[in-house]
Protein backbone atom coordinates (compact mmCIF):
# COMPACT_ATOMS: atom_id res chain seq x y z
CA UNK A 1 0.00 0.00 0.00
CA UNK A 2 1.40 3.41 -0.91
CA UNK A 3 2.67 5.76 1.79
CA UNK A 4 0.12 8.34 0.64
CA UNK A 5 -2.81 5.97 1.15
CA UNK A 6 -1.45 4.98 4.57
CA UNK A 7 -1.16 8.67 5.57
CA UNK A 8 -4.69 9.44 4.37
CA UNK A 9 -6.07 6.28 5.96
CA UNK A 10 -4.58 7.23 9.34
CA UNK A 11 -6.06 10.70 9.08
CA UNK A 12 -9.51 9.36 8.16
CA UNK A 13 -9.44 6.90 11.05
CA UNK A 14 -8.32 9.59 13.47
CA UNK A 15 -11.10 11.90 12.30
CA UNK A 16 -13.68 9.14 12.63
CA UNK A 17 -12.36 7.69 15.90
CA UNK A 18 -15.46 8.65 17.87
CA UNK A 19 -17.81 6.71 15.63
CA UNK A 20 -16.70 3.42 17.21
CA UNK A 21 -18.17 4.66 20.47
CA UNK A 22 -21.00 6.66 18.99
CA UNK A 23 -22.32 3.74 16.94
CA UNK A 24 -20.82 0.68 18.64
CA UNK A 25 -21.91 1.60 22.15
CA UNK A 26 -25.67 1.95 21.56
CA UNK A 27 -25.78 -1.01 19.18
CA UNK A 28 -23.65 -3.11 21.54
CA UNK A 29 -25.67 -2.19 24.62
CA UNK A 30 -28.88 -2.95 22.79
CA UNK A 31 -27.57 -6.32 21.61
CA UNK A 32 -26.22 -7.05 25.09
CA UNK A 33 -29.65 -6.26 26.53
CA UNK A 34 -31.33 -8.57 24.00
CA UNK A 35 -29.12 -11.55 24.82
CA UNK A 36 -29.21 -10.79 28.55
CA UNK A 37 -33.00 -10.86 28.79
CA UNK A 38 -33.38 -13.93 26.61
CA UNK A 39 -33.33 -16.51 29.48
CA UNK A 40 -36.15 -14.70 31.23
CA UNK A 41 -38.34 -14.18 28.14
CA UNK A 42 -37.48 -17.40 26.30
CA UNK A 43 -40.68 -19.29 27.08
CA UNK A 44 -43.12 -16.48 26.43
CA UNK A 45 -41.34 -15.37 23.24
CA UNK A 46 -41.27 -18.90 21.92
CA UNK A 47 -45.01 -19.25 22.49
CA UNK A 48 -45.75 -15.89 20.95
CA UNK A 49 -43.73 -16.63 17.82
CA UNK A 50 -45.57 -19.87 17.30
CA UNK A 51 -48.70 -17.77 16.94
CA UNK A 52 -47.21 -15.48 14.26
CA UNK A 53 -48.41 -16.00 10.66
CA UNK A 54 -45.95 -18.11 8.68
CA UNK A 55 -45.54 -15.43 6.00
CA UNK A 56 -44.62 -12.82 8.57
CA UNK A 57 -42.04 -15.12 10.12
CA UNK A 58 -40.49 -15.79 6.72
CA UNK A 59 -40.54 -12.12 5.84
CA UNK A 60 -38.53 -11.18 8.87
CA UNK A 61 -36.37 -14.28 8.80
CA UNK A 62 -37.80 -15.59 12.05
CA UNK A 63 -37.86 -19.33 12.39
CA UNK A 64 -38.27 -20.61 15.89
CA UNK A 65 -37.04 -18.38 18.69
CA UNK A 66 -35.84 -21.19 20.89
CA UNK A 67 -32.22 -20.10 21.16
CA UNK A 68 -30.45 -16.91 22.09
CA UNK A 69 -28.76 -16.87 18.67
CA UNK A 70 -32.14 -16.95 16.91
CA UNK A 71 -33.38 -14.21 19.20
CA UNK A 72 -30.30 -12.03 18.52
CA UNK A 73 -30.76 -12.47 14.79
CA UNK A 74 -34.47 -11.63 14.91
CA UNK A 75 -34.09 -8.59 17.14
CA UNK A 76 -30.83 -7.10 15.92
CA UNK A 77 -29.09 -8.73 12.99
CA UNK A 78 -32.04 -9.03 10.64
CA UNK A 79 -32.86 -5.33 10.57
CA UNK A 80 -31.37 -2.87 13.05
CA UNK A 81 -27.65 -3.63 12.72
CA UNK A 82 -27.54 -3.90 8.90
CA UNK A 83 -29.57 -0.71 8.43
CA UNK A 84 -27.56 1.18 11.04
CA UNK A 85 -24.21 0.00 9.66
CA UNK A 86 -25.30 0.67 6.07
CA UNK A 87 -26.13 4.23 7.04
CA UNK A 88 -22.88 4.57 8.99
CA UNK A 89 -20.97 3.45 5.89
CA UNK A 90 -22.53 6.22 3.81
CA UNK A 91 -21.86 8.79 6.50
CA UNK A 92 -18.24 7.68 6.76
CA UNK A 93 -17.51 7.77 3.04
CA UNK A 94 -19.35 11.08 2.67
CA UNK A 95 -17.29 12.68 5.42
CA UNK A 96 -14.10 11.74 3.58
CA UNK A 97 -15.23 13.05 0.19
CA UNK A 98 -18.15 15.47 0.16
CA UNK A 99 -17.53 16.56 3.76
CA UNK A 100 -13.91 17.28 2.83
CA UNK A 101 -15.07 19.25 -0.20
CA UNK A 102 -17.46 21.31 1.92
CA UNK A 103 -14.88 22.06 4.61
CA UNK A 104 -12.22 23.05 2.06
CA UNK A 105 -9.93 20.16 3.04
CA UNK A 106 -10.21 18.56 -0.39
CA UNK A 107 -8.73 21.65 -2.07
CA UNK A 108 -5.77 21.55 0.31
CA UNK A 109 -5.20 17.82 -0.10
CA UNK A 110 -5.37 18.16 -3.87
CA UNK A 111 -2.66 20.82 -3.73
CA UNK A 112 -0.35 17.92 -2.87
CA UNK A 113 0.78 15.36 -5.45
CA UNK A 114 -1.98 12.88 -4.68
CA UNK A 115 -4.51 11.57 -7.17
CA UNK A 116 -8.23 11.72 -6.53
CA UNK A 117 -8.37 7.93 -6.95
CA UNK A 118 -6.03 7.57 -3.97
CA UNK A 119 -8.19 9.89 -1.90
CA UNK A 120 -11.21 7.73 -2.71
CA UNK A 121 -9.30 4.50 -2.04
CA UNK A 122 -8.15 5.77 1.36
CA UNK A 123 -11.68 6.88 2.27
CA UNK A 124 -13.13 3.54 1.24
CA UNK A 125 -10.49 1.56 3.13
CA UNK A 126 -11.02 3.73 6.20
CA UNK A 127 -14.76 3.06 6.00
CA UNK A 128 -14.11 -0.69 5.78
CA UNK A 129 -11.91 -0.52 8.89
CA UNK A 130 -14.40 1.69 10.74
CA UNK A 131 -17.28 -0.71 9.99
CA UNK A 132 -15.21 -3.64 11.20
CA UNK A 133 -14.28 -1.78 14.39
CA UNK A 134 -17.91 -0.90 15.15
CA UNK A 135 -19.00 -4.51 14.52
CA UNK A 136 -16.22 -5.89 16.72
CA UNK A 137 -17.11 -3.49 19.51
CA UNK A 138 -20.81 -4.29 19.18
CA UNK A 139 -20.04 -8.00 19.19
CA UNK A 140 -17.81 -7.67 22.26
CA UNK A 141 -20.50 -5.88 24.24
CA UNK A 142 -23.01 -8.51 23.14
CA UNK A 143 -20.69 -11.28 24.36
CA UNK A 144 -20.21 -9.49 27.68
CA UNK A 145 -23.98 -9.21 28.05
CA UNK A 146 -24.36 -12.91 27.45
CA UNK A 147 -21.61 -13.78 29.92
CA UNK A 148 -23.07 -11.57 32.64
CA UNK A 149 -26.58 -12.96 32.17
CA UNK A 150 -25.50 -16.52 31.52
CA UNK A 151 -27.40 -16.62 28.23
CA UNK A 152 -25.00 -19.09 26.66
CA UNK A 153 -24.56 -17.22 23.39
CA UNK A 154 -22.38 -19.24 21.02
CA UNK A 155 -19.36 -16.99 20.39
CA UNK A 156 -18.64 -18.47 16.97
CA UNK A 157 -22.22 -17.96 15.84
CA UNK A 158 -22.22 -14.39 17.11
CA UNK A 159 -18.97 -13.62 15.27
CA UNK A 160 -20.45 -15.04 12.07
CA UNK A 161 -23.62 -13.01 12.55
CA UNK A 162 -21.87 -9.69 13.05
CA UNK A 163 -19.19 -10.37 10.43
CA UNK A 164 -21.88 -10.99 7.84
CA UNK A 165 -23.08 -7.40 8.18
CA UNK A 166 -19.72 -6.03 7.04
CA UNK A 167 -19.92 -6.63 3.25
CA UNK A 168 -23.53 -5.49 3.16
CA UNK A 169 -22.68 -2.22 4.86
CA UNK A 170 -19.57 -1.78 2.73
CA UNK A 171 -21.71 -2.05 -0.39
CA UNK A 172 -23.47 1.16 0.63
CA UNK A 173 -20.11 2.84 1.06
CA UNK A 174 -19.54 1.86 -2.58
CA UNK A 175 -22.85 3.44 -3.54
CA UNK A 176 -21.76 6.49 -1.53
CA UNK A 177 -18.63 6.86 -3.68
CA UNK A 178 -20.78 6.61 -6.82
CA UNK A 179 -23.09 9.31 -5.45
CA UNK A 180 -20.09 11.54 -4.67
CA UNK A 181 -19.17 11.20 -8.34
CA UNK A 182 -22.37 13.10 -9.12
CA UNK A 183 -22.79 15.44 -6.18
CA UNK A 184 -20.43 17.08 -3.69
CA UNK A 185 -23.22 17.82 -1.23
CA UNK A 186 -23.14 15.57 1.81
CA UNK A 187 -26.89 15.81 2.30
CA UNK A 188 -27.52 14.63 -1.26
CA UNK A 189 -25.09 11.71 -0.97
CA UNK A 190 -26.25 10.48 2.44
CA UNK A 191 -29.92 11.08 1.63
CA UNK A 192 -29.88 9.27 -1.71
CA UNK A 193 -27.88 6.27 -0.52
CA UNK A 194 -29.83 5.98 2.75
CA UNK A 195 -32.97 5.97 0.61
CA UNK A 196 -31.49 3.19 -1.51
CA UNK A 197 -30.65 1.22 1.65
CA UNK A 198 -34.22 1.38 2.89
CA UNK A 199 -35.59 0.71 -0.60
CA UNK A 200 -33.47 -2.44 -0.91
CA UNK A 201 -34.69 -3.64 2.45
CA UNK A 202 -38.32 -3.03 1.47
CA UNK A 203 -37.86 -4.71 -1.93
CA UNK A 204 -36.44 -7.78 -0.21
CA UNK A 205 -39.31 -7.76 2.28
CA UNK A 206 -41.92 -7.58 -0.49
CA UNK A 207 -40.23 -10.45 -2.28
CA UNK A 208 -40.37 -12.55 0.85
CA UNK A 209 -43.97 -11.68 1.70
CA UNK A 210 -45.30 -12.46 -1.77
CA UNK A 211 -43.70 -15.50 -3.41
CA UNK A 212 -45.02 -14.39 -6.80
CA UNK A 213 -42.77 -11.31 -6.46
CA UNK A 214 -39.74 -13.19 -5.22
CA UNK A 215 -37.85 -12.21 -8.39
CA UNK A 216 -37.60 -8.61 -7.21
CA UNK A 217 -35.31 -9.75 -4.42
CA UNK A 218 -32.47 -9.99 -6.95
CA UNK A 219 -32.51 -6.20 -7.02
CA UNK A 220 -31.69 -6.08 -3.34
CA UNK A 221 -28.44 -6.93 -1.58
CA UNK A 222 -30.51 -8.21 1.36
CA UNK A 223 -31.29 -11.30 -0.72
CA UNK A 224 -27.65 -12.31 -0.28
CA UNK A 225 -27.51 -11.40 3.40
CA UNK A 226 -29.17 -14.48 4.90
CA UNK A 227 -28.96 -15.62 8.51
CA UNK A 228 -25.30 -16.21 9.20
CA UNK A 229 -25.76 -16.65 12.94
CA UNK A 230 -27.71 -19.84 12.30
CA UNK A 231 -26.67 -20.92 8.81
CA UNK A 232 -23.08 -19.67 8.81
CA UNK A 233 -21.56 -17.24 6.37
CA UNK A 234 -22.26 -18.04 2.74
CA UNK A 235 -18.74 -17.57 1.31
CA UNK A 236 -19.90 -16.84 -2.22
CA UNK A 237 -22.38 -14.20 -1.08
CA UNK A 238 -19.82 -12.67 1.32
CA UNK A 239 -17.13 -12.48 -1.35
CA UNK A 240 -19.56 -11.43 -4.07
CA UNK A 241 -21.02 -8.54 -2.10
CA UNK A 242 -17.53 -7.43 -1.02
CA UNK A 243 -16.39 -7.53 -4.63
CA UNK A 244 -19.48 -5.59 -5.70
CA UNK A 245 -18.70 -2.95 -3.05
CA UNK A 246 -15.12 -2.62 -4.32
CA UNK A 247 -16.33 -2.44 -7.93
CA UNK A 248 -18.78 0.32 -7.06
CA UNK A 249 -16.00 2.21 -5.26
CA UNK A 250 -13.74 1.84 -8.31
CA UNK A 251 -16.47 3.14 -10.63
CA UNK A 252 -17.13 5.96 -8.16
CA UNK A 253 -13.41 6.82 -8.10
CA UNK A 254 -13.45 6.98 -11.90
CA UNK A 255 -16.44 9.34 -11.80
CA UNK A 256 -14.84 11.42 -9.01
CA UNK A 257 -11.63 11.71 -11.02
CA UNK A 258 -13.54 13.19 -13.95
CA UNK A 259 -15.86 15.60 -12.21
CA UNK A 260 -15.30 19.26 -11.47
CA UNK A 261 -14.56 19.94 -7.84
CA UNK A 262 -16.45 23.18 -7.69
CA UNK A 263 -18.52 24.24 -4.75
CA UNK B 1 13.75 30.11 -19.95
CA UNK B 2 10.33 28.42 -20.35
CA UNK B 3 7.34 29.96 -18.64
CA UNK B 4 6.24 28.49 -15.31
CA UNK B 5 2.57 28.96 -16.19
CA UNK B 6 1.35 29.29 -19.74
CA UNK B 7 -2.32 29.34 -20.66
CA UNK B 8 -3.77 29.41 -24.16
CA UNK B 9 -7.36 30.54 -24.64
CA UNK B 10 -8.32 28.84 -21.39
CA UNK B 11 -12.10 28.68 -21.18
CA UNK B 12 -14.49 27.29 -18.62
CA UNK B 13 -18.25 27.49 -18.95
CA UNK B 14 -20.83 26.11 -16.56
CA UNK B 15 -23.71 25.38 -18.88
CA UNK B 16 -25.25 28.77 -19.61
CA UNK B 17 -23.15 30.44 -16.93
CA UNK B 18 -19.88 32.17 -17.62
CA UNK B 19 -16.70 31.02 -15.95
CA UNK B 20 -13.65 32.27 -17.85
CA UNK B 21 -13.32 32.94 -21.55
CA UNK B 22 -10.16 32.73 -23.65
CA UNK B 23 -7.71 33.52 -20.86
CA UNK B 24 -4.14 33.64 -22.21
CA UNK B 25 -1.11 34.65 -20.18
CA UNK B 26 2.31 33.44 -19.06
CA UNK B 27 4.16 33.68 -15.77
CA UNK B 28 7.95 33.59 -15.87
CA UNK B 29 10.30 31.99 -13.30
CA UNK B 30 11.09 34.35 -10.44
CA UNK B 31 8.14 36.57 -11.30
CA UNK B 32 5.33 37.73 -9.04
CA UNK B 33 2.24 37.89 -11.22
CA UNK B 34 -0.83 39.63 -9.83
CA UNK B 35 -4.24 38.51 -10.97
CA UNK B 36 -6.61 41.33 -10.25
CA UNK B 37 -10.34 41.54 -10.44
CA UNK B 38 -13.44 42.00 -8.33
CA UNK B 39 -15.31 39.08 -6.82
CA UNK B 40 -16.88 36.90 -9.49
CA UNK B 41 -14.51 38.09 -12.22
CA UNK B 42 -13.07 34.60 -12.77
CA UNK B 43 -9.90 34.64 -10.65
CA UNK B 44 -10.72 31.54 -8.60
CA UNK B 45 -12.06 29.69 -11.64
CA UNK B 46 -8.73 30.30 -13.38
CA UNK B 47 -6.80 29.00 -10.37
CA UNK B 48 -9.01 25.92 -9.97
CA UNK B 49 -8.52 25.16 -13.66
CA UNK B 50 -4.74 25.48 -13.32
CA UNK B 51 -4.85 23.06 -10.38
CA UNK B 52 -7.07 20.60 -12.30
CA UNK B 53 -9.79 20.91 -9.68
CA UNK B 54 -12.08 21.87 -12.53
CA UNK B 55 -11.60 20.90 -16.14
CA UNK B 56 -11.47 23.50 -18.93
CA UNK B 57 -14.22 23.55 -21.55
CA UNK B 58 -11.56 24.46 -24.12
CA UNK B 59 -8.05 25.84 -24.29
CA UNK B 60 -5.08 24.59 -22.36
CA UNK B 61 -2.77 25.35 -19.48
CA UNK B 62 0.82 24.23 -19.06
CA UNK B 63 2.70 24.47 -15.79
CA UNK B 64 6.45 23.78 -15.72
CA UNK B 65 5.90 22.79 -19.37
CA UNK B 66 3.53 19.99 -18.29
CA UNK B 67 -0.12 19.61 -19.23
CA UNK B 68 -2.29 20.81 -16.34
CA UNK B 69 -4.76 17.94 -16.78
CA UNK B 70 -2.67 14.96 -17.78
CA UNK B 71 0.32 15.74 -15.54
CA UNK B 72 -1.56 17.28 -12.65
CA UNK B 73 -0.01 15.09 -9.94
CA UNK B 74 3.55 15.83 -11.13
CA UNK B 75 2.77 19.54 -11.28
CA UNK B 76 1.34 19.62 -7.77
CA UNK B 77 4.54 18.05 -6.41
CA UNK B 78 6.28 21.32 -7.31
CA UNK B 79 3.78 23.94 -6.24
CA UNK B 80 2.17 25.33 -3.13
CA UNK B 81 -1.42 26.53 -3.08
CA UNK B 82 -3.45 28.62 -0.71
CA UNK B 83 -7.14 28.25 -1.62
CA UNK B 84 -9.35 31.30 -1.47
CA UNK B 85 -11.54 29.99 1.28
CA UNK B 86 -9.01 27.99 3.28
CA UNK B 87 -10.34 25.26 5.54
CA UNK B 88 -9.19 21.87 6.72
CA UNK B 89 -11.79 20.67 9.21
CA UNK B 90 -12.58 22.17 12.57
CA UNK B 91 -10.93 19.60 14.81
CA UNK B 92 -7.60 19.31 13.06
CA UNK B 93 -4.67 21.23 14.57
CA UNK B 94 -2.41 22.98 12.08
CA UNK B 95 0.53 20.73 12.97
CA UNK B 96 -1.45 17.64 12.02
CA UNK B 97 -2.43 19.23 8.71
CA UNK B 98 1.21 20.07 7.98
CA UNK B 99 2.30 16.53 8.92
CA UNK B 100 -0.27 15.04 6.57
CA UNK B 101 0.72 17.33 3.70
CA UNK B 102 4.40 16.53 4.37
CA UNK B 103 3.70 12.79 4.17
CA UNK B 104 1.71 13.25 0.96
CA UNK B 105 4.68 15.17 -0.45
CA UNK B 106 7.14 12.52 0.73
CA UNK B 107 8.89 14.95 3.08
CA UNK B 108 10.41 13.82 6.38
CA UNK B 109 9.38 16.12 9.21
CA UNK B 110 7.49 19.34 8.64
CA UNK B 111 10.13 21.35 6.79
CA UNK B 112 10.25 25.01 7.77
CA UNK B 113 6.70 25.00 9.16
CA UNK B 114 7.91 25.75 12.70
CA UNK B 115 9.98 28.69 11.49
CA UNK B 116 7.03 30.07 9.51
CA UNK B 117 4.71 29.56 12.48
CA UNK B 118 7.06 31.67 14.64
CA UNK B 119 7.30 34.29 11.94
CA UNK B 120 3.52 34.57 11.46
CA UNK B 121 2.79 33.96 15.16
CA UNK B 122 0.63 31.02 14.15
CA UNK B 123 -0.52 28.41 16.64
CA UNK B 124 0.10 24.98 15.12
CA UNK B 125 -1.32 23.10 18.08
CA UNK B 126 -4.84 24.46 18.39
CA UNK B 127 -7.66 22.91 16.36
CA UNK B 128 -8.44 25.09 13.35
CA UNK B 129 -12.04 25.48 14.47
CA UNK B 130 -10.81 27.35 17.55
CA UNK B 131 -8.80 29.86 15.52
CA UNK B 132 -9.95 33.21 14.15
CA UNK B 133 -10.18 33.60 10.39
CA UNK B 134 -6.87 35.42 10.24
CA UNK B 135 -5.09 32.79 12.32
CA UNK B 136 -6.53 30.02 10.16
CA UNK B 137 -5.27 31.89 7.12
CA UNK B 138 -1.77 31.83 8.62
CA UNK B 139 -1.96 28.03 8.79
CA UNK B 140 -3.05 28.04 5.15
CA UNK B 141 0.00 30.15 4.24
CA UNK B 142 2.27 27.73 6.11
CA UNK B 143 0.73 24.75 4.30
CA UNK B 144 1.31 26.49 0.97
CA UNK B 145 4.92 27.44 1.58
CA UNK B 146 6.52 25.05 4.10
CA UNK B 147 8.03 22.82 1.39
CA UNK B 148 9.68 25.67 -0.58
CA UNK B 149 7.70 25.18 -3.81
CA UNK B 150 8.85 26.37 -7.23
CA UNK B 151 5.46 27.98 -7.83
CA UNK B 152 3.15 29.56 -5.29
CA UNK B 153 -0.50 29.99 -6.17
CA UNK B 154 -2.22 32.25 -3.68
CA UNK B 155 -5.90 33.11 -3.86
CA UNK B 156 -6.72 36.20 -1.80
CA UNK B 157 -3.81 35.42 0.56
CA UNK B 158 -4.05 38.33 2.99
CA UNK B 159 -7.75 37.93 3.60
CA UNK B 160 -8.28 38.19 7.36
CA UNK B 161 -4.66 39.01 8.18
CA UNK B 162 -3.96 42.04 10.33
CA UNK B 163 -1.77 44.83 8.81
CA UNK B 164 1.37 43.61 10.57
CA UNK B 165 0.96 40.11 9.22
CA UNK B 166 0.13 41.49 5.78
CA UNK B 167 3.54 43.18 5.84
CA UNK B 168 5.15 39.91 6.88
CA UNK B 169 3.33 38.12 4.10
CA UNK B 170 4.52 40.61 1.47
CA UNK B 171 8.07 40.17 2.76
CA UNK B 172 7.70 36.40 2.42
CA UNK B 173 6.47 36.74 -1.15
CA UNK B 174 9.50 38.90 -1.97
CA UNK B 175 11.81 36.29 -0.41
CA UNK B 176 10.17 33.52 -2.40
CA UNK B 177 10.73 35.52 -5.59
CA UNK B 178 14.34 36.17 -4.61
CA UNK B 179 15.04 32.47 -4.26
CA UNK B 180 13.64 31.96 -7.77
CA UNK B 181 10.06 30.86 -7.13
CA UNK B 182 7.25 32.19 -9.29
CA UNK B 183 4.20 33.56 -7.51
CA UNK B 184 0.69 33.77 -8.93
CA UNK B 185 -1.24 36.04 -6.62
CA UNK B 186 -4.95 36.57 -7.04
CA UNK B 187 -6.31 39.53 -5.21
CA UNK B 188 -8.70 42.41 -5.09
CA UNK B 189 -6.43 44.09 -2.53
CA UNK B 190 -4.91 46.47 -5.02
CA UNK B 191 -2.42 47.95 -2.62
CA UNK B 192 -0.66 44.64 -1.92
CA UNK B 193 -0.47 43.83 -5.62
CA UNK B 194 1.02 47.22 -6.37
CA UNK B 195 3.71 46.67 -3.76
CA UNK B 196 4.80 43.17 -4.59
CA UNK B 197 3.92 42.25 -8.18
CA UNK B 198 6.13 42.55 -11.24
CA UNK B 199 3.27 42.22 -13.70
CA UNK B 200 -0.47 42.31 -13.38
CA UNK B 201 -3.30 40.69 -15.28
CA UNK B 202 -6.66 42.42 -14.99
CA UNK B 203 -9.63 40.14 -15.27
CA UNK B 204 -13.16 41.27 -15.79
CA UNK B 205 -16.30 39.32 -16.62
CA UNK B 206 -14.25 36.15 -17.09
CA UNK B 207 -11.92 37.75 -19.63
CA UNK B 208 -8.35 38.91 -19.18
CA UNK B 209 -8.60 42.53 -20.30
CA UNK B 210 -4.96 43.53 -19.81
CA UNK B 211 -1.55 42.21 -18.84
CA UNK B 212 0.92 44.95 -18.01
CA UNK B 213 4.17 45.50 -16.20
CA UNK B 214 3.36 47.25 -12.98
CA UNK B 215 5.28 50.41 -13.87
CA UNK B 216 3.67 50.56 -17.32
CA UNK B 217 0.27 50.18 -15.79
CA UNK B 218 0.92 52.97 -13.33
CA UNK B 219 2.47 55.09 -16.11
CA UNK B 220 -0.64 54.76 -18.24
CA UNK B 221 -2.84 55.87 -15.44
CA UNK B 222 -4.11 59.38 -15.02
CA UNK B 223 -2.17 61.36 -12.45
CA UNK B 224 -3.89 64.11 -10.53
CA UNK B 225 -2.36 67.59 -10.21
CA UNK B 226 -3.14 70.59 -8.07
CA UNK B 227 -1.37 73.84 -8.94
CA UNK B 228 -1.48 77.24 -7.25
CA UNK B 229 -0.48 80.27 -9.33
CA UNK B 230 0.13 83.89 -8.48
CA UNK B 231 -1.94 84.88 -11.55
CA UNK B 232 -4.08 82.22 -13.20
CA UNK B 233 -4.95 84.31 -16.26
CA UNK B 234 -4.71 82.22 -19.40
CA UNK B 235 -4.45 78.95 -17.53
CA UNK B 236 -7.71 77.83 -19.19
CA UNK B 237 -5.47 76.84 -22.11
CA UNK B 238 -4.50 73.77 -20.09
CA UNK B 239 -8.01 72.42 -20.62
CA UNK B 240 -7.43 71.97 -24.34
CA UNK B 241 -4.06 70.20 -24.06
CA UNK B 242 -3.99 66.53 -25.13
CA UNK B 243 -4.38 64.11 -22.21
CA UNK B 244 -5.68 66.73 -19.78
CA UNK B 245 -9.09 66.21 -18.19
CA UNK B 246 -11.20 67.16 -15.18
CA UNK B 247 -9.85 70.71 -15.27
CA UNK B 248 -11.25 72.94 -12.53
CA UNK B 249 -10.19 76.43 -11.59
CA UNK B 250 -11.11 77.98 -8.22
CA UNK B 251 -9.43 81.28 -7.45
CA UNK B 252 -5.70 80.87 -7.93
CA UNK B 253 -5.85 77.10 -7.59
CA UNK B 254 -6.40 74.69 -10.48
CA UNK B 255 -6.84 70.93 -10.37
CA UNK B 256 -6.73 68.55 -13.31
CA UNK B 257 -5.69 65.07 -14.29
CA UNK B 258 -3.30 64.13 -17.06
CA UNK B 259 -2.22 60.97 -18.80
CA UNK B 260 0.77 60.23 -21.00
CA UNK B 261 3.69 62.64 -21.49
CA UNK B 262 3.54 65.87 -19.52
CA UNK B 263 5.78 68.06 -21.67
CA UNK B 264 2.95 70.28 -22.94
CA UNK B 265 1.55 70.72 -19.42
CA UNK B 266 4.96 71.72 -18.03
CA UNK B 267 5.53 74.20 -20.89
CA UNK B 268 2.16 75.82 -20.25
CA UNK B 269 2.79 76.09 -16.51
CA UNK B 270 6.25 77.52 -17.18
CA UNK B 271 4.60 80.69 -18.49
CA UNK B 272 3.14 81.34 -15.05
CA UNK B 273 4.47 82.07 -11.60
CA UNK B 274 3.87 78.73 -9.85
CA UNK B 275 3.41 79.05 -6.07
CA UNK B 276 2.75 75.36 -5.38
CA UNK B 277 2.41 72.16 -7.34
CA UNK B 278 1.17 68.77 -6.11
CA UNK B 279 1.23 65.59 -8.19
CA UNK B 280 -0.60 62.56 -6.83
CA UNK B 281 0.67 59.14 -7.90
CA UNK B 282 -2.36 57.06 -8.87
CA UNK B 283 -3.26 54.12 -6.74
CA UNK B 284 -3.72 50.85 -8.48
CA UNK B 285 -7.36 51.15 -7.59
CA UNK B 286 -7.62 54.21 -9.78
CA UNK B 287 -5.76 52.38 -12.52
CA UNK B 288 -8.06 49.45 -12.12
CA UNK B 289 -11.19 51.57 -12.16
CA UNK B 290 -9.80 53.37 -15.19
CA UNK B 291 -9.67 50.05 -17.03
CA UNK B 292 -13.22 49.31 -16.08
CA UNK B 293 -14.42 52.72 -17.20
CA UNK B 294 -12.59 52.25 -20.49
CA UNK B 295 -14.29 48.89 -20.98
CA UNK B 296 -17.67 50.29 -20.09
CA UNK B 297 -17.18 53.17 -22.51
CA UNK B 298 -15.95 50.80 -25.23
Amino acid sequence: MSAQIVALLRTHLYDRRRSVWAWGLPLGLMSAFIVAIFPSVETSISKAVKGYPQGLKEAFGIGELTSVEQYLHAEMLSLIVPLALGYLAVRAIASGLTGAAESGRLDVLLSAPVSRARLVAAGFLATAVELAAVLIFTGLLTGIGSLLAGSGLDAGAAVRGFANVWPLALLFAGFGVIAAGFSLRTSVVTGSVAGLLVAMYVIDLIGRLDPSLSGVRYASVFKYYGNAIEDGIEPLAFAGVTLAACTLAAIGAWLFERRDLAA
Amino acid sequence: MPAVIETEALTKRYGQHRGIEGVTFAVQPGEVFGFLGPNGAGKTTTIRTLLDLIHPTSGSARIFGLDSRRDSVMIRARLGNLPGDFGFGRETPGRQAVQLLARLRGIDGIGRAEELARRFRADLDRPLGQLSRGNRQKIGLILATFHRPELLILDEPTSGLDPLMQEEFLALVAEERDRGAAVFLSSHELDEVERVCDRVGIVRGGRLVAVERMEDLLGKARRRFAVELRDPAGLERLRSLPGVADFELAGNRATFSAAGELDAVVRELAGHHVVDLEATHPSLEEVFLGYYDEEAAG
